[in-house]
């Protein structure tokens, strides 16, 4: 369970930066400064809570595992709506066809740039690595929630898990 | 019982069927979804939920089961964790310094 006095914190960060995760504190940062609109907040807060999810679920070593970061990143990417055609059509990001993969791995890099000092190589390449396993670690919504109704049906599903497993 | 509802295996057919479904598959994964086997889900819940036909039992739990192993394909990148971290509950020192 994630508590909004404990997990949660609003603070003003320097440059362009949105929000991050805490590791060492296991909290939610939050750039009150930075984020000036509710959908970019949703977003924002949708990405942080996969990467506090991963955390709590699994041995993270954000520090000193590039493709542990990288897979919570393209997981954050994929599953928070960063990259939606509109968002990235307002980033004059323009592209169709299974573009959402390519935003996804674009961002997973650039997310990694900005918070470890390691070559653009070794992040490409820790990306490429792990990308068909993260991009297709869909928990806990189970789908990619591409509107509402994705994700009120994930919910769904997650309150019917017990009925769906006994019953397999 | 099946392991969801019929009406949730039909609304899934549908919703796979839809437009903006159809739209968002086609932006994430460059090539259309693929529906047929929600509704052979469908049919095969409502032949078990009307007649308790065997074969449709069987069927649907195979189609559950292949969901369920495709979603495990990937070797997972990490070790899962059997608990929380020990201090993600535990209160924050406010006043010591970041």
């Amino acid at each position: 369970t994630v508590f909004n006095d404990r997990h949660f914190s609003c603070e003003d960060c320097d440059g362009c930066v949105s929000g991050g995760f805490d590791s060492a504190t296991s909290q939610i940062v939050l750039c009150q400064n930075n984020i000036r609109q509710q959908s970019h907040m949703n977003r924002v807060v949708t990405h942080e809570l996969i990467h506090a999810f991963d955390h709590c679920r699994a041995h993270v070593d954000w520090f000193k595992n590039v493709k542990h970061l990288a897979c919570s990143e393209i997981r954050a990417a994929n599953l928070s709506g960063d990259c939606t055609l509109m968002n990235e059509i307002a980033r004059f990001k323009f592209g169709l066809k299974g573009h959402h993969q390519t935003c996804v791995r674009d961002r997973a890099i650039r997310s990694i740039l900005a918070v470890r000092k390691v070559s653009k190589e070794t992040a490409e390449k820790a990306v490429d690595e792990v990308f068909d396993a993260c991009f297709n670690d869909l928990e806990p919504f189970g789908r990619i929630p591409h509107s509402k109704t994705d994700a009120k049906r994930a919910y769904r599903d997650f309150k019917n898990r017990d009925r769906y497993n006994a019953n397999l | 019982q099946p392991p969801r509802t019929c009406e949730d295996y039909r609304w899934e057919w549908r919703h796979c069927r839809g437009l903006r479904h159809a739209f968002h598959h086609y932006y994430a994964h460059g090539e259309l979804p693929a529906c047929g086997r929600w509704r052979e889900d469908y049919e095969a819940c409502r032949a078990w939920e009307s007649g308790r036909a065997a074969a449709a039992q069987e069927a649907l739990c195979n189609s559950e089961r292949a969901r369920v192993t495709e979603k495990q394909k990937y070797a997972p990148v990490w070790t899962l964790r059997k608990s929380p971290p020990p201090d993600w509950y535990l209160p924050l020192d406010q006043d010591k310094p970041t």
